[in-house]
């Protein structure tokens, strides 16, 4: 019996206290941590089509079409596809493309989650957070010397 | 008693009605309203009180966003619930499969036509009030699993046919302890009438610093009322003995193939009987309506205590397991039974020797 | 089990043998060796799998069959058995059983190790070897109208699946109906509140009591093995780990791939790095034991019980934790190869005091799931002595994590064999000796508890942390092509129990071979062993001790 009376207890101590976990969602948005990795957000400016982000992406979300010059024409990013793994933020030498701390996207279909270079770079930021400076990516481990073969692509 | 005026009177005078036509008309019209501050009740109960309990239990929030403290949930649930399709599943067997879903919140509704709901200003919120009403609630009540075993072996579908057959287990294995509890406090108040049960309560048991504590027969025999509120909890199918649905085990038990208006009579059926388990609670123990304060508002006391067991079973449930279907039957026979008769020994000869 | 050779190498005074006593001891049943990076390898005549399995477990004490691999080469079928001891898990040998490749045949080692069931049924169905004497050589993961072995080389993969009509039609209709038996056949799931995912039980049924339960598996199998195939070593395959637990483990399973990966392409990690990997996958661990508290509450208490939304507050409070380290709440792809790919949060102090913040109130939490639990007359009334797993038989089925600890069975590779920070650091392995479903909750809780004395003492290492010896990555190469054929068995205790990782490279830069070792496939096969006879609320009860994730189950 004590356990029981034990066990009620511990349940009306937390209805007493009046303290909620959960929070109101969309009035009451939850703090992302800077590092966070939610929608893509894409730089033509910045862009030099070296193809590394397609390359490395490990399930095929990144399209680009190039033109005979290797001028690139599109860019495009499933991200109902992705899986968010930030593979392509960090290959980019130039931080083209970052993964933003958007996480709220919807889309009637699976279509409307291919988003072009125009809707890629139209992705805004969550609450204005760059997060390219907390995030401070460490590429030292990707341009030093290998210890045996160093493939630079 | 036929000193206090029951509600079908109350009615009937005042619109002046007499005879036969004055028995049926205050009849309908007393039922009529009790039966809808029941369900109303249940209505609050259901769809809103319970979340919010939950959540309160659980740090959450729950409903909020549709009118104030969400309560504009209760009819939009109502019309969700309504609106979704009935499925029929096939191979059911018909009618007894549409039957299941009604005869459980009728039997439940009956159940109230004896409880003296106190009184609300001049009415006497008590339909009827027979010399065996006790026995009554009690035969109405155990309709229920009637209706469980109807939609568990109904329903052609083997979750369902365990469940039902739960039921009936359980039914039978607390009916008799909460019914033996229950004759300990007819033997005190020597009636089985429920406004009698409620008028023996009514005295002053001892004083504590200026303040009276009732005859109740909770502080008079708190071990029966342990006794009952637990074969009651059994009895409603709450927790720790919500074994005939037991999500986690048999799906949804007796009404996993129930669903829109059919779901929605069983929802209701229950928690007409979780209110009518508090109601008898209330009147065999908790001293039925009476509380501080005049007669007149005797009908807001009771519905407080209604209320108060709600929150009760609400709170037990994000508190406590659920046991297994062997030890709720081996807690049944081989414990209550046994406690309920040595209480019930117990009280008579207490009642013999001092009376 | 001989003891005659003393052998001084190991504290716990396991004997191990050399190769060449194995050998001797196998004798003529040998006909090469297959040597891999962690083990010794025989490759052994096909017929002689009995022979050869029990004279490992009887005379050598090899008593774990951890894995049995399958895989096709240009001119042969293989499998693989993967032995280990549970006193002494580093000591290994592989048997290596070459099947012909017309015919491919080889005999079953489930008369020896009864876990060998569901994996060579695998094999079976993956691969296309064929089991002598298996008792039930079903498919196991595909639909049983499969057609072809899809991880075979010869397999079309642009062959339409079709069923015909006959395979669907309801093989309870008519003959099953007996009426002269007092049975009940009943399919818990694939689709019920109890089952933690898409499984399917079948369960038969006398009354309430169960008289025989099968599970079966394969809902959510998402060919991991094959993806990881396809994924080339440095970038793409640890993304995937993630996915296999999803409860919140994904850094242990990231460990798992990461120390095979490593140790295969002879990386190594920096020990700051190494720390912070202790540190996150404890964080891991205690989520994951979180959850399998909140959803064994739940199974056993119903399902609106407080108990289950308290242990998913508090696994919230870790993945913030984690999140703010990864950058994400679960899928977190933090590890690779030679390190970890960020630094711990700036400011560092603000994380430090968020993470002593959540161990300060995790005693208070932990203190009240035991009111809310364990102390409960009701729980212990549905829990103890239910879903009984004596440990003799835990280890036939390749029981391992707190399954096992729960039996009894002192087994956890984190100091068993060690990796990481582990062996520098003072903690201690859990275990209880009720066998039962109380038992296998109380390891968990208990080690939620270790996990964060662990944590404590990372985060003390972390503060002190001499600033120009931070070295989050090791120098490895853009391009990892291990040498040819060499193959590689490695483990780590993740969440549910030994996780292990079994690789061959060929010379390219993706695996030729990738095999999972999935502690929850294993731990699931005992099912039946603790739930016949017990009613079926023990099923479920036993069920979510287990704990299982089907993710993991099916891959």
């Amino acid at each position: 019996m004590i356990g029981l009376m034990k066990s009620m207890a511990t349940t009306m101590k937390h209805a007493l206290d009046g303290s909620t976990f959960t929070v109101e969602y969309p009035e009451d948005a939850p703090d992302v941590s800077p590092r966070f990795r939610g929608v893509h957000k894409f730089s033509q400016e910045r862009c030099i089509w070296c193809r590394q982000c397609e390359n490395v992406c490990p399930n095929d979300t990144i399209q680009i079409v190039q033109d005979d010059q290797r001028n690139g024409e599109q860019y495009n990013l499933h991200i109902g596809q992705c899986i968010y793994c930030r593979l392509c933020e960090e290959v980019c030498p130039v931080d083209a493309i970052l993964l933003t701390q958007n996480f709220e996207f919807t889309a009637d279909s699976k279509d409307e989650f291919v988003y072009n270079k125009e809707q890629l770079k139209n992705v805004p930021w969550y609450k204005g957070i760059d997060p390219l400076e907390s995030r401070n990516p460490d590429r030292g481990a990707w341009i030093g010397e290998g210890d045996g073969e160093v493939d630079y692509q | 008693m036929g000193t206090v005026q029951l509600f079908p009177e109350f009615v009937s005078e005042t619109l002046g009605l007499s005879g036969v036509l004055g028995d049926v008309v205050g009849s309908l019209v007393a039922a009529a309203v009790v039966g809808n501050i029941v369900l109303a009740f249940t209505g609050v109960a259901g769809p809103w009180a319970k979340r919010k309990i939950t959540a309160a239990f659980t740090d959450r929030i729950a409903v909020d966003r549709i009118g104030p403290f969400g309560l504009l949930i209760i009819p939009a649930a109502a019309v969700q619930l309504l609106a979704k399709e009935l499925i029929v599943p096939e191979g059911v067997d018909r009618p007894t499969w549409d039957l299941a879903p009604l005869v459980l919140p009728a039997s439940a509704l009956l159940g109230f036509s004896v409880i003296p709901m106190g009184r609300l200003g001049p009415v006497n919120l008590q339909i009827a009030d027979p010399e065996v009403g006790l026995a009554l609630v009690f035969a109405f009540a155990s309709i229920a699993s009637i209706s469980l075993v109807m939609a568990g072996y109904a329903s052609n579908n083997k979750y369902s046919m365990l469940g039902g057959l739960r039921a009936v287990a359980q039914n039978l294995a607390y009916e008799i302890p909460l019914i033996v509890t229950a004759m300990s406090v007819v033997i005190f108040a020597g009636t089985l009438q429920t406004s009698g049960i409620v008028a023996a309560q009514s005295d002053v048991l001892f004083s504590v610093g200026g303040f009276d504590v009732p005859t109740w027969y909770a502080f008079v025999n708190p071990f029966a009322f342990v006794l009952f509120l637990t074969a009651n909890m059994a009895e409603i199918g709450r927790n720790p003995f919500d074994i005939p649905e037991a999500p986690t085990e048999i799906v949804a038990g007796y009404q996993t193939e129930y669903s829109s208006a059919y779901f929605v009579l069983f929802y209701l059926g229950e928690f007409v009987h979780i209110f009518l388990g508090g109601a008898i609670l209330a009147v065999t123990f908790l001293g039925g309506a009476s509380g501080p304060g005049p007669e007149s508002i005797g009908f807001i006391w009771f519905v407080v205590k209604l209320w108060g067991f709600f929150l009760f079973t609400q709170w037990a449930r994000s508190a406590l397991p659920r046991v297994r279907i062997d030890q709720l039957i081996e807690i049944g026979w081989k414990g209550m039974l046994v406690l309920s008769f040595a209480n019930l020994v117990l009280t008579a000869v207490i009642v013999g020797v001092i009376a | 089990m001989s003891l005659e050779v003393p052998d001084t190498t190991e504290t716990d005074e396991v004997p191990e043998r050399t190769p060449d006593e194995l050998a001797a001891l196998l004798g003529d049943l040998v006909i090469d060796r297959d040597d891999h990076l962690n083990a010794p390898g025989f490759v052994i005549r096909p017929d002689a799998v009995q022979e050869t399995l029990s004279r490992l477990k009887q005379e050598a004490g090899y008593d774990h069959l951890s894995l049995v691999t399958a895989q096709e080469y240009e001119n042969r079928y293989e499998s693989i058995y993967h032995l280990k001891k549970f006193d002494d898990p580093t000591q290994e040998v592989s048997v290596v059983v070459p099947a012909d490749k017309d015919r491919p045949v080889s005999e079953s080692g489930e008369a020896v190790f009864r876990t060998a069931d569901w994996h060579e049924r695998e094999a079976y169905d993956l691969i296309g070897i064929e089991y002598d004497d298996h008792p039930d050589l079903r498919r196991i993961l595909l639909p049983e109208t499969w057609q072809g072995h899809p991880l075979s080389m010869d397999y079309d993969k642009d062959r339409p699946q079709i069923a015909t009509l006959p395979e669907h039609a309801n093989p309870l209709a008519d003959h099953h109906r007996d009426a002269e038996s007092d049975t009940m056949f009943l399919n818990i799931g694939p689709h019920h509140p109890a089952t933690h995912g898409v499984l399917h039980l079948k369960t038969i049924l006398d009354g309430e009591q169960v008289i025989d339960v099968e599970p079966d598996i394969g809902y959510l199998h998402r060919c991991e093995e094959q993806m990881a195939q396809s994924g080339t070593y440095r970038h793409q395959i640890m993304p995937y780990p993630d996915r296999w637990d999803y409860i919140s483990a994904g850094l242990l399973n990231e460990w798992a791939y990461a120390r095979a990966a490593e140790d295969l392409a002879d990386i190594d990690v920096p020990e700051y790095a190494q720390v912070i990997r202790t540190m996150g996958a404890e964080m891991c661990r205690i989520a994951a034991h979180m959850l399998a508290l909140a959803t064994f509450a739940l199974d056993v208490n119903g399902d609106f019980t407080a108990t289950f939304m308290y242990a998913i507050n508090d696994r919230e409070r870790v993945q913030d934790l984690l999140e703010d380290l990864t950058g994400q709440r679960l899928m977190f792809n933090y590890f690779r190869l030679g390190g970890v790919v960020w630094d711990l949060p700036e400011p560092r102090e603000e994380f430090f005091s968020k993470t002593r913040d959540f161990l300060d109130q995790l005693p208070g939490s932990v203190e009240e799931y035991h009111d809310l639990v364990t102390a409960n007359e009701i729980f212990q009334m549905r829990t103890i002595d239910t879903g009984i797993l004596p440990p003799a038989v835990a280890k036939d089925y390749g029981a391992t994590g707190p399954v096992a600890r729960g039996s009894g069975i002192d087994y956890d590779l984190r100091r068993d064999d060690p990796y990481g920070y582990y062996d520098e650091l003072d903690w201690d392995v859990v275990t209880e000796d009720g066998c039962d479903n109380y038992s296998r909750l109380l390891v968990r809780m208990r080690e939620v508890e270790e996990s964060a004395k662990i944590i404590e003492q990372c985060v003390d290492l972390l503060e002190d942390w001499p600033e120009d010896e931070r070295t989050i990555q090791a120098n490895v190469p853009r391009t990892l092509r291990p040498d040819d054929d060499t193959e590689i068995y490695r483990a780590v205790e993740a969440a549910k129990g030994e996780l292990g990782i079994y690789m061959r490279a060929d010379g390219t830069d993706k695996p030729a071979r990738f095999k999972i070792r999935s502690p929850c496939f294993s731990n699931l096969q005992t099912l039946p062993e603790m739930a016949n006879g017990e009613y079926i609320p023990d099923v479920i009860a036993a069920l979510g001790s287990l704990d299982i994730v089907l993710g993991e189950v099916d891959r």
